[in-house]
């Protein structure tokens, strides 16, 4: 009960980001990257296993955008060139130009490389089909349903293939899912298609959320878990799950990853107890609202610290 | 048909005018470069983009809002009792805008945009439009501590909005336009946004237009049909309900046909666009129709919007209304 974990993203540390940007002007080589992209990985995961985490994440050392890593890998993307995501932020959003295929397995390598350093469950991290088809550009389906559903079908394989190698959680994050409201029906759709039939525990995390929308149609998600952001807004969320029967289990975002705070130890097991007056202690599953990734890395370090520490003294009141 | 754009113009141009804003504002938010330095980058630019609107065979230009970070953030900078807060999304885009929020009475200090608008006009010889944000819209994606009265919050809005458009209008615009997004919402107050609407153009020497972009105006386009506005720009590529609206409304006002998809990179085709030449020419007299894409270029990379530009001109000089 009350296990802990991580959303996907942890931050990169300042050698990486170096070897990344210079990777990019073709000062550096792709194996002398992906060396240091595996040196990142395994301190991420020394420090996840050293403060007590029971589900760890590889931390995406090797991913930049998450919808972008998937469509540089898929068949059927071509990569714009640079448009505004807001103030002076750019990136190349990627366009569906032809049909979507999967060439190869994409994050299967990475996720045995990091289950090979520990005997603690990794979780495989994909990015869903409703998201991936919402953030590209779309020239080749005639619907943004006929994207969404062929899209479907390759994270499908993907997710198969991490089972395959022994994913016990498997992650399908769609933060697009509440953009459009008529649209939702299709993301839980799409989101269908890719855990049918998975006996691994299957999770999505949802946050920029309007909680309005999405809210009602929670449980239609065809998920075991929901991973929801509450720290960022003071917990007000539990009052939406309480009194009703919520039969899935809940991913608890306990700190706020948008902010420099770190969140005393106090703070996050009164959260905690508030939230086990709604849920059952066996369905809360503690971490971060979000990828750590904008964080500093001492600073994602800390705030980690925190959601075990506040997570195994409430376990330790439940117990005693 | 006149041709036009509906606002913004891609800010950086790899194949084009280059990225040198993004290095050129990192220099000015670290203040390695001062207001004018930054000021000299944006002029360059935007001379640029009014070059390509030019020679792509438009009417009617804007200055490309190159200045802008989004639709709000210029005017509520450019007002007291504004701050700007955390980023939103900007409605159903992957795309974020900082949120203002009003802590007092907001207050107008001078002319906001005239010394833009007058800088656009001295680059080019054709007509220059204004573009403002509709105060239905302005108070929309905004949060209101003061006020605390959605229509007090957006009359006070239109009173503001309108002392800048009559200042455009002074300046020489020949076009004021009101850019109004949140009319699409479906929970949109149609009655609150004309009327504000219509303290927003009083008085303005100018033909002032309403565009609304993004959501459905099926329910809403007949009101907007008797708003104060000479001209109703109608994004009829978002949601298919508008144009079955658009079909079945009497069109009483100018016509902004917005029908190029600026949110999608795929090309539209010169026979599609005369399909619909055709169908809208029965419903409205094309002198009185203004063509654009569907809301501003700067969703798409500058390739596609450029790209979109040059098929906008070209289906409407090739057409040829069958009488
Ligand atoms: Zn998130």
């Amino acid at each position: 009960m009350l296990l802990t974990t991580s959303v996907g993203s942890l931050p990169k540390p300042d050698y990486l980001m170096k070897a990344r940007s210079q990777a990019r002007k073709g000062e550096t080589s792709a194996s002398a990257l992906r060396e240091l992209e595996e040196r990142a990985t395994r301190d991420w995961i020394r420090f996840q296993e050293e403060v007590g985490m029971d589900i760890i994440v590889d931390g995406e050392q090797y991913r930049g955008d998450m919808v972008a890593y998937f469509a540089e890998q898929l068949g059927g993307f071509r990569q714009s060139e640079l448009v505004r995501s807001y103030g002076n932020r750019y990136y190349r959003k990627p366009i569906i130009a032809g049909p979507v295929k999967r060439l190869r397995p994409i994050t299967v390598e990475w996720w045995r490389f990091a289950q090979g350093l520990t005997s603690r469950p990794v979780k495989g991290m994909l990015t869903g089909p409703y998201t991936i088809m919402d953030w590209s550009f779309n020239e080749h389906y005639p619907s943004r349903r006929a994207a969404t559903l062929a899209i479907a079908q390759v994270v499908r394989e993907e997710a198969r293939d991490l089972e395959r190698a022994g994913a016990q959680y498997i992650q399908v994050d769609e933060p697009a899912i509440s953009t459009r409201p008529e649209e939702m029906d299709l993301a839980i759709e799409a989101l269908g298609v890719v855990t049918k039939g998975l006996r691994a525990q299957t999770i999505t995390h949802i946050c920029y959320g309007d909680f309005k929308t999405i809210g009602p149609k929670l449980h239609r998600l065809p998920v075991d878990q929901i991973d929801l952001e509450f720290a960022n807004r003071n917990f007000e969320l539990l009052r939406f799950f309480k009194g009703r029967r919520f039969a899935k289990a809940v991913g608890l975002g306990v700190v706020d990853v948008h902010s420099h705070r770190i969140e005393p130890v106090d703070e996050v097991i009164a959260n905690l107890k508030k939230a086990l007056k709604v849920f059952k202690p066996e369905q809360i599953y503690v971490d971060p609202d979000c990828g750590l990734k904008t964080r500093t890395p001492e600073e994602a370090q800390e705030k980690l610290r925190v959601v075990v520490q506040a997570a195994r003294a409430v376990r330790e009141s439940l117990v005693n | 048909m006149i041709t036009t754009v509906v606002g913004s113009y891609p800010k950086v141009a790899e194949q084009g005018y280059g990225t040198g804003l993004i290095g050129a504002r990192n220099k000015w938010q670290r203040k390695e470069w001062t207001d004018a330095q930054l000021e000299r980058t944006c002029q360059e630019i935007t001379r640029s983009v009014i070059q390509e609107e030019e020679t792509a065979g438009l009417d009617l230009l804007t200055d490309g809002q190159i200045r802008w970070e989004d639709l709000v953030t210029p005017i509520a900078r450019g007002l007291d009792g504004f701050e700007i807060n955390g980023l939103t999304r900007w409605f159903d885009n992957n795309v974020y805008y900082r949120r203002p929020i009003l802590h007092k009475a907001p207050r107008r200090r001078g002319p906001i945009l005239v010394d833009d608008y007058r800088f656009a006009t001295r680059c080019t010889r054709r007509p220059v439009k204004a573009v403002l944000p509709g105060p239905y819209t302005f108070a929309r994606v905004s949060e209101d501590r003061h006020y605390r009265s959605e229509r007090k919050f957006v009359l006070k809005l239109a009173e503001l909005l309108n002392d800048e458009a009559r200042a455009l209008a002074q300046a020489g615009a020949p076009v004021v336009q009101f850019d109004e997004p949140a009319l699409g919402l479906a929970d949109a107050n149609v009655r609150l946004a004309l009327e504000a609407l219509r303290e927003a153009t009083k008085g303005v020497k100018a033909k002032t237009a309403v565009y609304v972009y993004f959501g459905s105006l099926d329910g809403t386009l007949s009101a907007l049909m008797r708003s104060s506005v000479d001209l109703v720009g109608v994004d009829v590529v978002s949601d298919p309900r508008t144009l079955s609206a658009l079909k079945k409304t009497k069109i009483t006002k100018e016509l902004g046909l917005a029908c190029l998809d600026a949110r999608n990179t795929k090309l539209e085709s010169v026979t599609e666009l005369h399909a619909l030449f055709d169908l809208i020419k029965k419903r409205v007299p094309l002198d009185r129709v203004t063509v654009s894409p569907n809301c501003g270029l700067e969703f798409l990379p500058h390739t596609q919007a450029l790209a979109k530009l040059r098929q906008l001109v070209k289906a409407v000089r090739s057409y040829r209304p069958a009488t």
